[in-house]
């Protein structure tokens, strides 16, 4: 018997039945895990991984499927899939500067549970540095626990300095740091500090230094305020102009190379990039030391803050006390914080954890200096850094206006630039509002 | 008496028996076996564009709660100076990548078809060689060779012209858009070539021998012979190209370090539908961007084609 449509449409035929009887005999088997957790940084993944058989052991019959999922996975994907009520993890660790884009639109519809209860009863609000909840909270709920404080340092490279005769201890503000930048600094050659003209990512910290931000407590934009005005101002002659202390190049191997060359005498350093630093370049082992931020006016802040992570349970998880016995496993436990600090050079939020030895520990890459402790030393003085929905478009538009002013700068110099950069943060700041403005939630 | 032809008896086709499953399979089979593309058509084509355009009119925060805001959107957009930076920065690519990338695709496939030319299969294949990597590869690349002072650009053009060591394509607002339309060059120029080159040897080898024997020299021969001959492909070449450029988002997104670079620089206009919708989370603004770039190509292309004469055939 022939079929009546041909050989091909019944090779179709077949392959669907087949395949379809395949599908009916094998169905996708049921998740075995109680708890799906996704991370984005390979050094948390690899800690966490330490740390979750413990928990497990704890909870006799529970599982947890830890996963490494790319930061722009869990900033994208996680948001498309919450928006979509598709199937998304149990616990997850979100950016700092990604956090503020998930807590958009009515409360009910955050993706994230409500923890501010959790927080403040279980009085981890006073046992944390209690500026880090600031950038996992939105209309006075958080949403977050803090996994870091990120105090910012200078890193310099040691051996340079003692050729060039500087004592880092003779560095107390910022005019001190210019006023020695300018001696060394040669252009094309060598700069004293690494900063770019071209985005904000180290212009923050230096406006949190201030007491400035993005955004106020109740999230209205503060970009044009009088402190970031001033920090503009500061900041754009370090990197332009006949008096420019401060370049950059870019990152990984290019890095490298301009640490090793000398090119940078010192870099903005919170812990984590310390870390980043050790591994990106391994030559400068024992010639690179830290210092605190020179403060803005004699007796103000030594430090400033740079990135961060939260750790939020999410509204499909079906067990949160369980998720939430697992961040605090992960987040507070003294002795996996310690270990986690050797490994990834990250002071944890809670304030009790640094009393462990580890945080005294000499490092031979930081000339036997006691890492840990210089930043735990500066933590407690790290500034509040509010967010919102809209804290990506204003970290952009931010450097819009940076990039603005520089090229005023370029051209005009000091003349009118103080009007221009008024202007110039106005313009930025206003184009986030109407944005905002039009937000009906 | 005339006689009448004998009647040639018709052969009849079998009548098939006919059972009722029979008539029914036949039917409704042809419906089953174009369903598949059907339903894929209509759940991931039609649908999408029929919701785009009722999400354009609304404000939302994803797809679960949305408000109407009726042309409100399209107000805004007219009045919005980074969509109107997107529009910029995406005619200004379009247009260098159009008209370098064309005049040297055809430059090189005129070359490579000459016989004259020693290894045009192995120069076809290098030249179009670039294509067979992906956007984000060569986005890589490019970011790599336009680092300051040790990238490869920068030492080249040092020795060659000494431009400054510390040149910062990537990060100067000025110079990102010549690196993203150098970039495009070097991808898509061998590949526009190909289509050249089929062009070029599908011309009449006659009509070049009778322009010989009318006296024609090769320049004369290459407007009066090659263009002609070749118009509709260049026409295809033309249109594709300008729609590539306006959807170009892959390459500066890489480039730029998942950003719009120094001051908007390399802000297109599917960066920003992309950022609108997935980072300010506005799937209604999205969508108007969306609709308004489709409105626009659809334009630009019928102007180009009624400038190019395609629709008045072939000749």
């Amino acid at each position: 018997m022939r079929f009546p449509y041909g050989p091909a449409a019944f090779s179709m035929l077949i392959l669907s039945i087949l395949s379809g009887i395949w599908l009916l005999l094998n169905p996708v088997p049921p998740k075995k895990a109680t708890l799906v957790m996704w991370t984005f940084a390979k050094t948390h993944y690899d800690a966490y991984k330490q740390a979750i058989p413990s928990f497990e052991a704890k909870h006799p019959g529970v599982k947890v499927d830890l996963q490494l999922v790319s930061w722009q996975a869990v900033t994208s994907r996680l948001q498309a899939a919450f928006l979509s009520d598709l199937d998304v993890p149990d616990l997850v660790e979100v950016e700092i500067s990604a956090a503020g884009s998930f807590f958009r639109g009515p409360l009910k519809d955050i993706g994230f549970r409500d923890l501010t209860d959790r927080i403040k009863q279980s009085g981890l609000y006073d046992r944390m540095v209690q500026a880090r909840f600031a950038p996992y909270t939105s209309r006075g709920r958080i949403f977050g626990l803090p996994h870091d404080v990120h105090p910012v340092m200078i890193a310099y490279r040691r051996d340079l300095f003692e050729q060039l005769g500087i004592d880092p201890n003779e560095i107390e503000t910022w005019d001190d740091f210019i006023r020695i930048g300018r001696k060394v600094t040669i252009p094309g050659k060598r700069y004293m500090l690494e900063l770019p003209d071209s985005e904000s990512s180290r212009f923050e910290p230096l406006l949190y230094q201030r007491g400035g931000g993005l955004f106020d407590p109740q999230g209205n934009c503060i970009m044009d305020n009088e402190i970031a005005v001033q920090t503009m101002m500061f900041y754009v002659p370090l990197v332009a102009g006949p008096n420019r202390i401060a370049s950059d190049l870019g990152g990984g191997q290019i890095f490298t190379r301009a640490v090793e060359d000398g090119y940078f005498l010192c870099m903005i350093t919170p812990d984590w990039r310390s870390k980043t630093i050790e591994v990106d370049v391994p030559k400068m082992r024992g010639k690179m030391a830290l210092m605190p931020l020179p403060a803005v006016e004699r007796g103000g802040r030594r430090t400033s803050t740079w990135g961060g992570t939260m750790i939020g349970i999410t509204k499909h998880c079906k067990y949160p006390d369980l998720a939430w016995e697992l961040a605090l496993h992960l987040y507070l436990n003294k002795d996996d914080l310690a270990q986690r600090f050797r490994d990834t050079n990250i002071l944890p939020a809670l304030k009790e954890a640094w009393d462990h030895p580890a945080y005294d520990e000499p490092r031979e890459y930081w000339s036997g200096q006691p890492l840990g402790r210089l930043y735990a030393q500066l933590a407690p003085d790290v500034p509040f850094q509010y967010t919102s929905p809209f804290v990506s478009v204003a970290k952009g538009k931010l450097s819009e206006a940076l990039v603005a002013c520089v090229q005023y700068y370029k051209q005009h110099g000091e003349k009118g630039f103080e009007e221009f950069v008024r202007k110039r943060l106005k313009q930025s700041a206003d184009e986030v509002r109407r944005l905002m403005r039009r937000n009906p939630y | 008496m005339a006689t009448r032809p004998t009647e040639i008896p018709v052969p009849t086709r079998a009548v098939p028996r006919t059972s009722f499953w029979f008539a029914l399979q036949s039917k409704w089979a042809p419906y089953l076996f174009v369903s598949p593309f059907l339903i894929l058509f209509f759940t991931f084509g039609a649908y999408p564009i029929v919701k785009s355009l009722v999400l354009a009119f609304y404000v939302t925060n994803g797809p679960k709660s949305a408000v109407f805001v009726g042309l409100e959107n399209f107000r805004f957009l007219l009045a919005d100076d980074d969509f109107h930076k997107a529009v910029w920065n995406t005619a200004v690519f379009a247009f260098w990548s159009v008209f370098l990338q064309l005049p040297l695709s055809l430059g090189l496939a005129l070359l490579l078809n000459s016989v004259w030319v020693k290894g045009r299969e192995i120069l076809r294949l290098t030249f179009f060689s670039p294509n067979l990597l992906g956007q984000v590869f060569v986005g890589v690349l490019f970011s790599v060779l336009f680092i300051p002072q040790y990238g490869l650009v920068n030492r080249f053009l040092h020795f060659l012209a000494k431009v400054p060591l510390d040149t910062k394509w990537l990060s100067n607002p000025d110079l990102v858009m010549p690196a993203l339309v150098l970039t495009s060059l070097w991808m898509y120029v061998g590949f526009n070539m190909i289509y050249f080159l089929a062009a070029l040897q599908a011309v009449d080898k006659d009509l070049y021998e009778a322009a010989t024997v009318d006296g024609a020299n090769a320049w004369h021969q290459f407007w009066a012979v090659t263009l002609p001959g070749i118009k509709p492909v260049a026409v295809f070449v033309l249109v594709m190209s300008t729609i590539g450029s306006f959807q170009l988002f892959e390459l500066p997104w890489i480039m730029l370090n998942n950003s719009a670079g120094p001051d908007q620089a390399g802000l297109t206009i599917v960066m920003y539908l992309y950022q609108t919708g997935f980072v300010t989370g506005d799937l209604g603004y999205a969508s108007t961007v969306g609709w308004t770039l489709a409105l626009g190509v659809l334009m630009i292309s019928l102007f180009q084609m009624r400038v190019t004469g395609a629709w008045k055939g072939g000749d």
